[in-house]
């Protein structure tokens, strides 16, 4: 069992429903690989994710994800927490929707291209589940092959958009209750249309 | 009293605790409350007290990568990192360089470090239980490791001592196999909890409370003394609290140490070696190396307590060496640094509750519920392994993370994000570890770190009690919560669990009636080196199921208040 495996169940079996980039940054080490940084987005695949991710979580009533700034928030985060699989993964997935013309879509035909690429993603996501919850020493090293592939595009996008999102002072405080210094610990009973607490 | 009146006020105290963690501050306190001169040597930075908590009061969106640990933090942390969150944004200033403090795993060890003012004390558990009397009786009786050289009856006083000054919130409960502490009133548990509660009293005969926390429900004018306040159910407790509400020894051993004006604190200093003198057969001091200058001086005292953490603590008697002992001061059995144990963790079961979708909790408590051990208990005798083990869990409803593993986006599904989802419910065990000789640290030969002390070599594992013992924590979490009526069960094991990621290492210098085959005696001291006192986890001879910190304190106020005592009868 190695460091890569300790840390992949500890994401999963912890009940974290977000992926563990600490596991990928730990897989560094193992295979040696340059320190990140080099990750960037040409203007272009900045408009591109930037359209995603207000497709993700568009402006309403509250603001959508671009006012909330995470399309920015998503590039830092590739950057700082990322390793070279999920920089790969990700442009992969970036120049695939470039290929397509995603940009000069209509936004009904950008939505529909976006269904077909979540229902991809499912499959794509029950393989890479599958590699992180094998273990024993001998499967180790055909196991950090497979893992060089990185999360899905999708996958990476919708986590980072909604962290990024009801992270955010904008989208945080537009939808919930913002209570940093609640006081007490005790039971509320949920009315209709009630904005539920964030700590 | 004042045992020391004539000497350099520099160098030379009445007593050195080595550690400022969860039993050094104890000792620190104790031991100038009874009109000692102390110096704590603390091998990390200097944290103050509410003023260092610089991401206390921060919001999520102040900080930066939220609970992702970047790169670079994953590296230089990278045995911290192994237990979730330690390495993430907001606490991470609080955690020890592992790149530049390396340990050598000839068989791997989860060690989780905290060198700084208050050690681990500033981001534990904060669980807090007492043993029962049988947990010191079991080795004996099964003729595992060696017996205690101490019962129950030994530390109740000093456990209701500790109890006190700390704050411990919790439900009487009238158990054998929980005995009840001093409670400050108990923190609510949530209607699914509740409803738990009930269906393990009715189906399975189980008791279930809430968690024995060390947050102040209800603080005491000896709390608010301190300057210690109520527990604003923020659960931001890791990040240090501004209200002093948990308590670590910043919070409260270390402030009242400091009002006898008896204390001084010496930080960025590392304990390398005791000095022994043969013609006393005492200690006379310890060597200390400063952390960036390098410089090396020699403190001397009376006694020394040594409250490092289990693992330092056996180092540094491992790396005291003298003709007297040639194999680490303390060391004629050959058993410092050998049975590590730890409480495994990391198997259970979760599951969702159908209902209650009205309720929705206010607050974050800090804290959740607790299932006694059941195990080879009462009528209970399970024939794979011995001893038992307790589980931490409770319920919560699910937010906007749910998400990111569900179909859709787009506006609807975004203002479903802002709904709270259905109910889940999880509980994992803790484990209790059984004693082993072959479970050991002990100081590389040749690999030394950037201060010259020899590096620690970990060669320790589960052995097959533990391993029997986490198929039945996984089994009986699934059917208990099978037994609630919820859905959804799903029970885990993580094999990749290792010793030390319990972050309750402990046994490196246990306690024992035979010098032979034990470090300490019954008061903690050293068999063949009286003045030097070993308190934290090291001294344990057992390790139980529940949290161990509470009675690392109990034996550390029960040992100094001896030390003081034969100090004053000038038998020290």
């Amino acid at each position: 069992m190695n460091r890569r495996n300790a840390l992949s169940h500890i994401s999963l079996l912890l009940g974290s429903t977000l992926s563990a980039p600490t596991l990928l940054a730990m897989n560094r080490r193992d295979r040696h690989e340059r320190a990140p940084g080099g990750f960037t987005l040409t203007s272009d695949q900045r408009s591109l994710v930037a359209t995603v991710a207000e497709l993700i979580i568009p402006k309403t009533d509250t603001p959508g994800a671009i006012e909330a700034g995470v399309p920015a928030f998503i590039e830092m985060m590739l950057q700082d927490c990322y390793l070279q699989p999920e920089h790969q993964s990700f442009v992969a997935g970036v120049e695939q929707l470039q290929q397509a013309g995603f940009l000069s879509q209509s936004t009904a035909d950008q939505t529909e291209t976006l269904r077909r690429l979540e229902a991809e993603t499912k499959e794509l996501m029950k393989a890479y589940q599958v590699q992180q919850t094998k273990m024993g020493d001998n499967e180790d090293k055909e196991l950090m092959k497979k893992q060089a592939t990185g999360l899905p595009f999708w996958r990476l996008m919708k986590e980072l958009t909604l962290l990024g999102y009801f992270t955010s002072e904008a989208g945080l405080q537009a939808s919930f209750n913002y209570v940093p210094i609640p006081g007490k610990y005790e039971l509320v009973k949920i009315k209709s249309g009630q904005k539920v607490y964030a700590y | 009293m004042n045992l020391n009146l004539t000497t350099d006020k520099t160098h030379r105290y009445d007593a050195i605790v080595v550690g400022s963690g969860m039993t050094g501050g104890i000792a620190a306190k104790e031991l100038t409350q009874k009109g000692l001169r102390v110096l704590v040597i603390e091998r990390g930075r200097e944290v103050k007290h509410i003023e260092d908590y610089d991401t206390a009061m921060k919001a999520p969106w102040e900080i930066q990568h939220r609970d992702k640990v970047p790169v670079r933090s994953a590296e230089e942390l990278w045995a911290n990192n192994r237990f979730v969150g330690m390495a993430q944004d907001d606490k991470a200033g609080f955690m020890t360089n592992d790149q530049q403090n390396p340990y050598v795993e000839k068989r791997p060890f989860d060690w989780i470090r905290a060198y700084h003012t208050g050690g681990k004390s500033m981001h534990w558990g904060r669980q807090t239980y007492r043993w029962n009397p049988a947990d010191f009786e079991a080795n004996a009786k099964e003729g595992i490791g060696v017996d205690w050289p101490i019962r129950y009856t030994d530390l109740v006083p000093w456990y209701s001592y500790i109890e006190k000054f700390v704050g411990v919130s919790g439900q009487a409960e009238q158990l054998a196999v929980l005995p009840d502490s001093h409670f400050l009133p108990p923190m609510p548990m949530s209607p699914p909890e509740r409803f738990f509660r009930e269906a393990m009293k009715q189906k399975l005969n189980r008791p279930v409370t809430i968690g024995r926390v060390a947050n102040l429900t209800q603080p005491q004018s000896w709390h608010t003394a301190l300057g210690r306040a109520s527990c604003q159910f923020r659960n931001k407790c890791s990040r240090g609290c501004p209200y002093g509400a948990y308590y670590s020894s910043l919070s409260g051993a270390i402030p009242a140490a400091r009002a006898t004006n008896r204390l001084d604190i010496l930080h960025d200093s590392i304990a390398a070696e005791l000095i022994y003198d043969d013609k006393t057969g005492r200690a006379t001091g310890v060597r200390v190396i400063n952390q960036h200058t390098l410089a090396v001086t020699d403190y001397s005292a009376r006694i020394i307590f040594l409250n490092a953490g289990s693992m330092n603590t056996a180092a540094l008697l491992l790396n005291s060496r003298s003709s007297r002992f040639p194999n680490g001061l303390g060391n004629d059995s050959d058993q410092v640094g050998r049975n590590i144990m730890d409480h495994h963790l990391g198997a259970g079961a979760n599951a969702t509750i159908e209902g209650f979708d009205e309720d929705l909790m206010y607050g974050q408590r800090p804290n959740a519920l607790y299932i006694p051990r059941f195990r080879n208990w009462g009528s209970d005798r399970q024939t794979t392994y011995l001893r038992g083990f307790g589980y931490q869990g409770g319920a919560s409803r699910s937010d906007w993370k749910r998400g990111v593993a569900m179909d859709g986006f787009g506006a609807s599904f975004k203002q479903q994000m802002t709904q709270p989802g259905a109910w889940t419910i999880g509980f994992g065990g803790f484990g209790e570890v059984l004693p082993n000789p072959n479970n050991r640290m002990y100081l590389d030969p040749v690999k030394k770190d950037k201060w010259g002390v020899p590096l620690i070599v970990f060669d320790a594992a589960f052995g097959e009690n533990e391993i029997a013992m986490r198929k039945d924590m996984m089994n009986s979490a699934a059917e208990m919560l099978d037994a609630a009526g919820f859905k959804n069960i799903t029970g885990n094991n993580r094999q990749d669990v290792h010793l030390g990621l319990g972050i309750h290492e402990m046994g490196t210098a246990r306690m024992g009636k035979d010098p032979k085959t034990s470090v300490l005696n019954k008061f903690n001291q050293v068999h063949d080196c009286k003045n030097v006192f070993v308190t934290d986890g090291a001294a344990m001879a057992s390790s139980s199921c529940v949290n161990p910190s509470l009675t690392y304190m109990a034996l550390t106020a029960r040992a100094a208040n001896y030390a003081v005592d034969q100090l004053t009868k000038k038998n020290l």
